[in-house]
């Protein structure tokens, strides 16, 4: 058990206080960016993988960096390129000199640590994006015919780049499926980019302080899946998701039950991150646009009228009957 | 706070929160009641509409109604107040809590332990208004307002709609009375043992009652329904005798029964009771508007033709009729006791049954109309049509003479004739005399 004690993680209150430490002291590596840094939490917190879209130079790295150091978890860079391969992710097999003689011994890939930070996912290979699959959902990773248990809590925090698509592999629906969030990165403004600029071109990078550990993670983790859905904000939350399958002109393809899971987890989160035990209509609402803007398949109509996954979930939002 | 205090303070917001939506509810449609109401009296303005003022209770009172239905069906339930009370910031703490009730569970009590703490904190943030916006009120007072000006404010429609509904009242109990006549005489047609005869007598006094059922249902005034009811009264009469008439030959007779005769002197006796009411009534119902015709067998009506059935004297050659009711005594008369040689003129009666005729547009030279107003004969078109003459269509020759001649008179009082005619026009009236 971590260091804050059994008893402070099964005190709501307290691992309420904890989470709120960790969010302040991550804003403390990152200018700006709350609603991305609360987002990444939420993630964290319900043990979802995320998809960080935005161009390059906006702080992804310093914040799945930063978040490592708060969480005081182990952290891995994976840099995706065309000429990955699964095996450079996973691991493999290889055959080692001991006592007995010649043996085949399982290296481990970057893949083994709690937060991976997969740059630029969508420029490498399908199959080399495939072998996150197994990571992402099950937490293995199965090499031959061995299955290795992925270091709880793990987490991929995935980035892509939006506008360059000349050599890049999108993302198949499915696994885009399994990330939890699509977080969209947005430039900063012009006073968040001059206390970006300060803090990194200082000569005192900020000292962050780590203020809970994996176990703390996994305890608040617990602690969220048990917060009461009241009858009402479930029958919302669920109807949001149907929406996506009723007839929509801009919509070819509505979201999987994996996306009602994810909102439900989300909004837990969120109403915990807030300080309330239970989830209220708010926490759908603002937490549905990173959970289903990447389960959404735009139809051509959407398209060719311009109108993004966002525009169409707010107007499900709208459309919605508290 | 207690769970049961928790649940006491939802409880009173529901009772509130379904009185408020009851009031809405009823506010909204008495709007719309009021409106039709409106609608329903100011078309009583336009056409005939006896019971615009009915109608207009009964759609308030439906609308009411409406408003508790609906209210009732859609009545909030605890958890749906605990949801409207989370609207006031309590970010569905309430809801969850409410729901959770009965579970157990660290964060779950954690969780209704923070909803009731907001709840005891905050709950003056909970506003729920029973009464509709002042507008709506005043807007609502304002249409019921409208509404029983346009009831309470009399007009010419209204009181055209109010003669034809007692019209048709009056009608319709003619119309009842004369149906059970009817099937009393279909009952009595059905005797085999008639002959095609008196068969045919109980059709004709069928369809003759038949028509006045039409003319009562079709009298659209006062006028129409005193001349179907003077047809209907005579009808009475006629077919009650025609029926005493058959009852009695049928007592003579060997092939029927004497039940059947029976029956028809009774159905006999209530004829004529009937027209005797019918007499009664018209007599007390409508004085003096039988302009001195005194038809119904009024005074004078025993004098058979006569007219000027009652002499100025004994012995003159008296002028002066008597007007039956209402009309103008020979207030012309001259003449003493013994000798005298009055002038009087009046609307003198002398009807008896069968006693009136067509007014003559050419008196004697109508095809429909043979009788001689001189010698004071009887119409054939009367006998024709089975004797249906009365007055408003068909006046006695007296009647018609005497108003012609009051005319007369009346000129002669105020010059309006040149001189020399006067005496003239006295001897024409006095010809027919």
């Amino acid at each position: 058990m971590g260091e804050f004690g059994n008893n402070g993680l099964q005190d709501p209150a307290y691992m309420a206080q904890r989470i709120a430490a960790c969010e302040r002291e991550i804003q403390k590596g990152i200018i700006g960016q709350r609603e991305i840094i609360r987002q990444v939490m939420l993630a964290m917190l319900t043990g979802g993988n995320v998809l960080l879209e935005g161009m390059p130079g906006l702080g992804k790295t310093r914040l799945v960096s930063t978040i490592s150091k708060v969480f005081d978890l182990s952290f891995k860079r994976i840099q995706f390129t065309p000429d990955l391969m699964p095996s450079d992710v996973t691991g493999t097999n290889i055959i080692i000199k001991n006592e007995q003689g010649n043996a085949f011994s399982f290296e481990r890939g970057p893949i083994f640590a709690n937060l991976i930070l997969a740059d630029e996912i969508n420029r490498a290979t399908p199959k080399t994006q495939s072998a996150l699959l197994e990571a992402m959902q099950e937490h293995t990773v199965t090499v031959g015919n061995d299955s290795h248990a992925l270091t709880e809590p793990f987490f991929v925090l995935a980035t892509q780049n939006p506008i360059e698509n000349e050599g890049t592999y999108p993302l198949p629906e499915a696994q885009l499926d399994r990330f939890m969030f699509k977080i969209l990165v947005r430039f900063p403004s012009k006073e968040e980019l001059k206390g970006i600029v300060t803090l990194t071109e200082g000569s005192q990078e900020p000292d962050i302080i780590k203020q809970m550990d994996s176990a703390g993670l996994l305890a608040a983790r617990a602690l969220i899946n048990q917060i009461p859905i009241a009858d009402a904000v479930m029958d919302y939350l669920l109807e949001i998701v149907m929406q996506t399958h009723s007839a929509n002109p801009y919509i070819k393809e509505g979201a999987s039950p994996r996306a009602a899971q994810a909102l439900i987890r989300a909004s837990r989160a969120k109403a915990f991150l807030e300080g309330r035990f239970n989830v209220s209509f708010q926490d759908v609402k603002e937490t549905a646009f990173p959970v289903l803007r990447h389960r959404i398949l735009l139809s051509f109509d959407a398209v060719s009228e311009g109108v993004n996954e966002d525009n169409v979930i707010q107007k499900i939002l709208e459309g919605t009957k508290q | 706070m207690s769970q049961k205090a928790f649940i006491k303070i939802i409880q009173s917001y529901c009772f509130r929160l379904n009185v408020a939506q009851f009031i809405k509810k009823a506010v909204f449609v008495l709007y719309i009641g009021a409106g039709v109401g409106i609608l329903l009296q100011a078309i009583a303005f336009i056409i005939p509409f006896y019971y615009a003022g009915g109608c207009t209770i009964i759609i308030l009172i439906l609308v009411l109604l409406t408003a508790v239905v609906l209210a009732f069906i859609k009545r909030k339930n605890m958890e749906q107040t605990a949801l409207v009370m989370d609207r006031f910031g309590f970010e569905e703490r309430i809801v969850t809590a409410y729901g959770n009730l009965e579970k157990e569970g660290a964060l779950v009590e954690l969780q209704r332990t923070d909803a009731m703490n907001q709840l005891q904190l905050q709950r003056d943030k909970i506003r729920i208004a029973i009464l509709p916006s002042w507008k709506l009120i005043v807007g609502l007072a304002g249409l019921f307002a409208i509404l029983i000006v346009l009831a309470l404010m009399p007009s010419a429609m209204k009181e055209r709609a109010r003669e034809l509904h007692h019209i048709r009242e009056a009608a319709r109990e003619k119309t009842e009375e004369i149906e059970e006549i009817l099937e009393a005489l279909e009952e009595l047609s059905q005797e085999q043992d008639l002959t095609v005869a008196q068969q045919a007598a109980l059709q004709e006094m069928a369809e003759s009652l038949q028509a006045s059922q039409e003319e009562l249902q079709q009298a659209s005034s006062m006028e129409m329904m005193k001349a179907a009811s003077q047809k209907l009264e005579y009808r009475y009469e006629h077919t009650g005798n025609t029926l005493a008439t058959l009852a009695e030959s049928l007592r003579n007779g060997a092939t029927v029964s004497s039940v059947t005769a029976e029956s028809m002197q009774a159905l006999s006796e209530k004829l004529r009771g009937m027209h005797e009411a019918e007499l009664a009534q018209g007599t007390a119902g409508q004085p003096g508007n039988q302009n001195g015709t005194g038809q119904n067998g009024q005074p004078g009506n025993q004098n058979g033709t006569g007219q000027n059935g009652q002499s100025g004297d004994q012995n003159g050659a008296g002028q002066g009729g008597q007007s039956a009711e209402g009309g103008t005594n020979g207030s012309n008369g001259q003449g003493d006791l013994n000798n005298g040689s009055g002038i009087g003129r009046g609307t003198g009666t002398s009807s008896t049954p069968h006693d009136y005729v067509s007014i003559p547009n050419e008196i004697a030279e109508s095809e429909n109309l043979t009788g001689n107003a001189v010698n004071h004969d009887a119409s054939e078109y009367f006998y024709a049509q089975n004797g249906l003459s009365w007055e408003g269509t068909h006046m006695s020759h007296e009647a018609v003479i005497g108003s012609y001649e009051q005319n007369a008179y009346e000129g002669i009082a105020a010059g309006k004739y040149p001189s020399g005619m006067e005496e003239i026009i006295k001897a024409y009236f006095s010809n027919f005399n």
